[in-house]
């Protein structure tokens, strides 16, 4: 499902990823960890297609993100879930807006936009939250919200950094529980975190980096 | 057709959730596109005021010494004849003789030594601004030295040259101004576009990171500028209305000048008063919104 062959990513002089292969299979569930600025977000950025590697290939589904156009680009994100560490939801938009519109940019009908939502909003539990707007939820509910709009095309892959890093250990199980149940979906899912807590009790595939390379 | 109706509910959804920034986007275009509609209206004036005077022409036949009174009669008929040609009066050679004394004054005299009156009688006669138009004042004047009885046919020729020269020159000095207005205007509209979508980038940043294309992100702040542009320019034509009503009934009465009567701008003017602002407004927004997608691309 994603392939990375010998990618370096350097910002001017600074070299923030240094030779990394990786390969992460259909339907696996991965941790990326490593202190900050070990090149975590660097490398799910990569992922993306949000930054290019200074060398090297990385290939998504079988697609070369280096040759890649900008409208396969966008084509390719629909497929592609996104979760951050603050949300990143649009706080003028109610709950259900906010998730419906990852449906609405594939041009599907309203109808069948709404159903979607209502569905995924009941999978993560904010039914009774679809008309409240994003500050009026706490933090592990708007976390669910952002986790709803990244799932609500069934996407291959979900992509999160650091999402448990605002919320407290309770809300962080939950949460960690929703993306379990993602990937036994058949979702790929991949998670960049620096928690000690969250690595230590898990079974799931761990890719450590440390200072732009692969260390375990 | 169901993408833009989407397209369209996201601007007005955009409009509704950021009214302060769009009061503000659209009360600049206002005062800009005021004062380019001011300085319109301003020449537009000027143009009609010099057009009055330069082609209001006046035109003096004169007649041959001893014509008879058939003959005299003859032109009277075919001048009153000419369509938009206002016969003024006729000017005997005595009182062609009194008018020149009178406009020597003091040296009047001189002219104590003629023995006969030299000068011709004449038919003044005069073509008002509008009734200019469509007229060949040169092929009038020669059929009008053919006639029997019609000496000489002048009229102000180089005045009205003179006039015309004047009018093509502020016609260019208009474009130059009203280019560089046009320039200035979208200008600043850009800056405050660009401001007022600065402050929504997280929201394109999100349209990006679910897969949106540029277009589907781009429309509704088209739309948006658009529409801004539109009303913008509609408010502005509307108060330099109001502030031309309240002059054109006051300049008249106070300066009692009736030549400088003010004319509003003319529906051609207004339309494309209301398109331009609807074509800034959408370039603006197009080139303030080009450089926010370079952060979501490689």
């Amino acid at each position: 499902m994603i392939q990375l062959f010998h990618v370096t990513k350097r910002f001017g002089a600074n070299i923030a990823l240094q030779d990394i292969s990786l390969r992460i299979r259909r339907g696996e569930f991965v941790f990326i960890s490593g202190p900050s600025g070990a090149g975590k977000t660097t490398l799910l950025r990569l992922m993306f297609g949000a930054e290019r590697p200074s060398e090297g290939q990385i290939l998504i589904d079988g697609i070369n993100l280096n040759r890649i156009r900008r409208v396969k680009l966008d084509m390719l994100r629909r497929r592609i879930g996104f979760v951050f560490q603050d949300f990143k939801l649009l706080n003028r938009k109610t709950v259900f807006q906010n998730v419906a519109l990852a449906s609405e940019v594939l041009g599907e009908r309203r109808s069948i936009t709404r159903k979607k939502a209502h569905q995924i909003l009941r999978a993560v539990g904010l039914s009774s939250k679809e008309q409240a707007y994003p500050l009026q939820l706490s933090g592990g509910e708007q976390q669910r919200v952002a986790i709803a709009r990244a799932m609500i095309n069934n996407p291959l892959i979900l992509f999160a950094d650091e999402p448990t890093g605002n919320l407290d250990p309770e809300i962080t199980k939950e949460i960690m529980i929703l993306f379990r149940s993602i990937n036994l979906r058949g979702t790929t899912v991949v998670i960049a975190t620096h928690s000690r807590d969250l690595l230590e009790n898990t079974d799931q595939r761990i890719v450590t980096l440390n200072r732009g390379q692969i260390v375990s | 057709m169901r993408l833009w109706v989407r397209y369209f509910r996201y601007a007005f959804a955009n409009i509704s959730n950021n009214r302060l920034v769009h009061v503000v986007s659209t009360g600049t275009i206002t005062i800009t596109l005021l004062l380019f509609s001011a300085f319109v209206l301003f020449f537009a004036n000027i143009d009609n005021w010099v057009l009055e005077w330069g082609q209001s022409l006046s035109m003096s036949v004169y007649l041959k010494q001893g014509v008879d009174e058939k003959a005299k009669q003859k032109i009277k008929s075919v001048l009153v004849g000419i369509p938009g040609a206002k016969l003024e009066r006729f000017v005997s050679k005595e009182q062609a003789m009194e008018e020149l004394k009178e406009t020597l004054g003091s040296q009047a005299g001189l002219l104590d030594g003629l023995n006969t009156n030299p000068l011709p009688a004449s038919f003044e006669v005069a073509f008002g601004a509008p009734e200019r138009a469509g007229i060949d004042i040169e092929k009038i004047k020669k059929k009008l030295e053919n006639m029997p009885g019609v000496d000489e046919v002048q009229y102000s020729e180089q005045w009205l040259k003179r006039f015309e020269g004047l009018v093509s020159m502020l016609r260019i000095a208009g474009l130059v101004v009203g280019g560089l207005l046009c320039v200035a205007v979208l200008f600043i509209i850009t800056n405050t576009i660009r401001l007022a979508i600065y402050s929504r980038r997280d929201e394109i940043e999100i349209f990006k990171l679910v897969g949106a294309t540029d277009w589907f992100v781009k429309v509704p702040f088209l739309i948006e500028g658009s529409l801004q542009g539109v009303l913008g320019a509609v408010i502005a034509l509307g108060v330099l209305f109001s502030t031309y009503s309240l002059l054109s009934s006051k300049t008249i009465q106070v300066f009692g000048l009736p030549l400088l009567h003010l004319v509003f701008l003319p529906k051609g003017h207004v339309i494309f008063i209301i398109s331009l602002g609807l074509v800034l407004g959408l370039m603006a927004s197009f080139i303030a919104i080009g450089r926010f997608f370079k952060l979501f691309y490689y």
